[in-house]
């Protein structure tokens, strides 16, 4: 290759990667790096895109926020985790799952301590549950951002024909809808033992359990009678009332059974009302969400969880730090919150006055101011560990390999009190 | 007597140099830092605290733990003695040059080139109880269906199987070498009248043991460090019936436990080790095919 062609590449290839941050450096612009989720074909992008946008360009020459897209949840998880231990922040900006495992993160000296920035009108704006919930030893250094209440979902075409005209509200009338939409030639329920946490089944054990040992559950021991009477209804049900391949299956099959009408009832969160496979549906329209029949005497609490927290990277650098905050308060700005709300379907930590027109989603919102309290599901309440263990027992305890008690001791070994 | 300095020192250190960088940053230090790592209570946040064999004791008498290293040895015997006997089963046939044996050859190595993940959801769409092509044999027998992957007396089996079922690596691995066996000697064992399943076995095998035992250490290196496909497949359930080493530090590092994670590692190094040494002490006697070069 000759000299000047060389010499040429070189200087192309500085233009290219160095010299906008070398610009940038000079002209006092704050780059902040923020590794998103919400990019893609995620419900949430178009809003992300729009607000991170609209704050670069009323920030020109001051801050810019860039979006690394980063598609793929569980290798997000593993970048927020390895790069903590590693030593550096994940990014500027980043979000994480706040729960009994994640909490653990809080000790990190590389996430900013938002405490004493998250105060007046900020912190007024935010329900205050959800910051109760993000506050460890008097610490805010994560931001609630995206809450969800985990209900279940009917397909209601599917239960009208089977003869079953309204959700269930007691559990002889889950029993008996069960039975009719068996009879009717259909699997009554998604669920499963697969992924990390047996996403669908936790939900509806979630419930169960709730209901049998009140709000505060997940205190008690895991081997209580309301974990083992839980147990009980799960084997049940995945004896008579759900498909072939429940035991192994992952979200994805679950979710797929009802999405093409194999199944009738189902369990999720509100982001799950935004794809567009569930809206194509013939029997979308028909889709109604219900707290799950008590099966316990405490009646009236909805399981919901913080599904994910907005955390910053921790710097020395006053203006860095204060440009990282402008950002944070511009993202939860509750007109920005409406914008996320009604592009998703998803709910926020964030009081938006937002009044959702969509059918389904209104009915998320109303399930939710309808609930006397929320409780945590297990995987929020208890962490990774114990979850792993429910999702991979709760196959043997469905096969009869083990009894319910024998299922629930296995599960309080791994919890981490 | 003064030795002599070599004239190439500067440019053999020169050339060293950055594969000896490699070696270390990406080798020797994460090696270092897990043994490190292990002997400590670290959770991935914060200081490491010394607690000595700790971890190690914790794991060894965790039941799950055992279990992955019953089916990490299960998978490695699978490897070893069912993958590459029959590698070298279809080695020695195309070594014969069979009408259509180069299509054979690539037919054969193809799945090598296809995407593990890709790889498994063929075979979890083949498992599948409602709609999997054996359970459709099955119910051409008049069998009942059968969920393979969600029951744990069948799980195991079915992704060994998946797995021993690819063996155009060793295969490419034998054949080569095969092929280089000089015609010769079969020519000779014909003209002693020898039957070609006599020259296979008195000729072939002999002169190929010293390739099998490397597919072999090969093949039970892999077992016993396996991970992708059971992990796409089952995730190491149901009732952790197909976990493995790997799976069970990859969950580890998901429930910020490193420390014990690290003791994981540090046990799958040790095992793997010890079943490389093992093969090779066993079966790895002098390769004739290296006598016949000298």
């Amino acid at each position: 290759m000759k000299a000047s062609i060389r010499r040429t590449l070189a200087v192309a290839a500085i233009a290219l990667f160095a010299l906008p941050a070398m610009l940038a450096a000079q002209s006092g612009e704050i780059v902040l790096k923020w590794p998103c989720i919400w990019v893609g074909k995620d419900s949430k992008a178009p809003a992300i895109a729009e607000i991170v946008d609209s704050f670069n360009k009323a920030n020109a020459g001051k801050i810019r926020v860039e979006v690394e897209p980063q598609p793929d949840y569980n290798a997000y998880e593993q970048k927020v985790r390895t790069s903590l231990a590693a030593g550096v922040a994940p990014g500027d900006i980043f979000t994480l799952k706040l729960n009994a495992t994640t909490k653990e993160f809080y000790g990190s000296k590389y996430i900013m301590d938002l405490t004493k920035d998250f105060s007046g009108s900020w912190k007024a704006s935010f329900d205050s549950g959800a910051v109760a919930q993000s506050t460890i030893d008097g610490k805010l250094k994560t931001l609630p951002f995206e809450t969800a209440v985990l209900p279940i979902w009917y397909n209601m075409d599917a239960m009208r024909k089977a003869g079953v005209s309204a959700p269930p509200a007691t559990m002889p009338e889950l029993w008996t809808a069960l039975d009719k939409l068996k009879a009717s030639g259909i699997y009554p329920m998604s669920q499963m033992t697969g992924d990390t946490n047996a996403w669908t089944s936790m939900i509806w054990f979630s419930h169960f359990a709730v209901s049998f040992g009140g709000a505060k559950v997940w205190e008690k021991p895991f081997t209580d009678k309301a974990f083992v009477e839980s147990a009980k209804l799960m084997q049940r049900i995945f004896k008579d009332y759900t498909t072939p391949d429940a035991v192994g299956a992952g979200a994805g099959v679950s979710g797929g059974h009802f999405l093409a009408g194999r199944t009738a009832i189902f369990s999720n969160g509100p982001w799950y009302a935004g794809r567009a496979d569930l809206r194509a549906t013939a029997f979308f329209p028909s889709v109604t969400i219900a707290a799950a029949p008590p099966a316990g005497s405490t009646k009236g609490v909805m399981i919901s969880r913080l599904q994910a927290n907005v955390a910053a990277g921790e710097t020395k650098d006053k203006n860095r730090r204060a440009a990282i905050v402008s950002f944070l308060k511009y993202l939860t700005a509750p007109e920005n919150i409406s914008k996320l709300a009604q592009g998703s379907g998803a709910m926020f930590a964030v009081k938006s006055g937002y009044v959702p027109t969509d059918a389904l989603q209104k009915q998320f919102y109303d399930i939710a101011a309808a609930s006397k309290t929320t409780a945590n599901d297990l995987e929020a309440a208890l962490g990774s560990e114990a979850t792993l263990e429910f999702a991979q027992q709760l196959g043997a305890l469905v096969l009869g390999n083990i009894t319910p008690e024998q299922f629930c001791a296995l599960v309080e070994k791994k919890i981490d009190r | 007597m003064k030795k002599r300095r070599n004239p190439n020192a500067l440019k053999i250190a020169l050339f060293l140099a950055p594969v000896l960088v490699l070696f270390a940053a990406f080798f020797a230090y994460p090696f270092v830092f897990t043994i490190a790592a292990s002997l400590t209570k670290w959770r991935g946040i914060g200081a490491m605290r010394f607690i000595g064999f700790g971890n190690f004791g914790k794991l060894l008498g965790d039941q799950t733990f055992r279990l992955a290293i019953r089916n990490n040895v299960v998978w490695a015997l699978a490897s070893g003695f069912v993958q590459v006997p029959l590698a070298v089963l279809v080695a020695l046939i195309l070594a014969r040059e069979p009408r259509g044996w180069k299509v054979l050859r690539t037919v054969y190595f193809l799945p090598n080139v296809i995407s593990t993940v890709a790889l498994a959801m063929v075979w979890t769409a083949m498992y599948n109880p409602q709609y999997g092509a054996l359970n459709g044999l099955r119910e051409l027998l008049g069998l009942e269906a059968r969920n393979w992957l969600g029951d744990p007396a069948t799980a195991l089996p079915a992704v060994i199987l998946q797995g021993v079922l690819y063996i155009g690596y060793f295969m490419i691995i034998i054949l080569a070498a095969a092929m280089n066996i000089p015609r010769e000697l079969y020519e000779a064992a014909e003209i002693d009248g020898a039957t070609t399943l006599q020259q296979e076995f008195r000729i072939t095998l002999p002169m190929l043991r010293g390739s099998i035992v490397t597919a072999m250490t090969l093949a039970m290196a892999y077992g016993m460090r396996h991970f992708e496909a059971t992990y796409l497949m089952t995730g190491g359930g149901p009732a952790y019936s197909t976990t493995t080493m790997g799976i069970d530090l990859f969950l580890k590092m998901d429930a910020l436990r490193y420390s014990e994670a690290s003791a994981a590692g540090v046990i799958l190094i040790v095992l793997g080790t010890v079943v490389i040494v093992g093969i090779r002490r066993l079966l790895g006697r002098t390769d004739p095919m290296a006598e016949a070069g000298q």
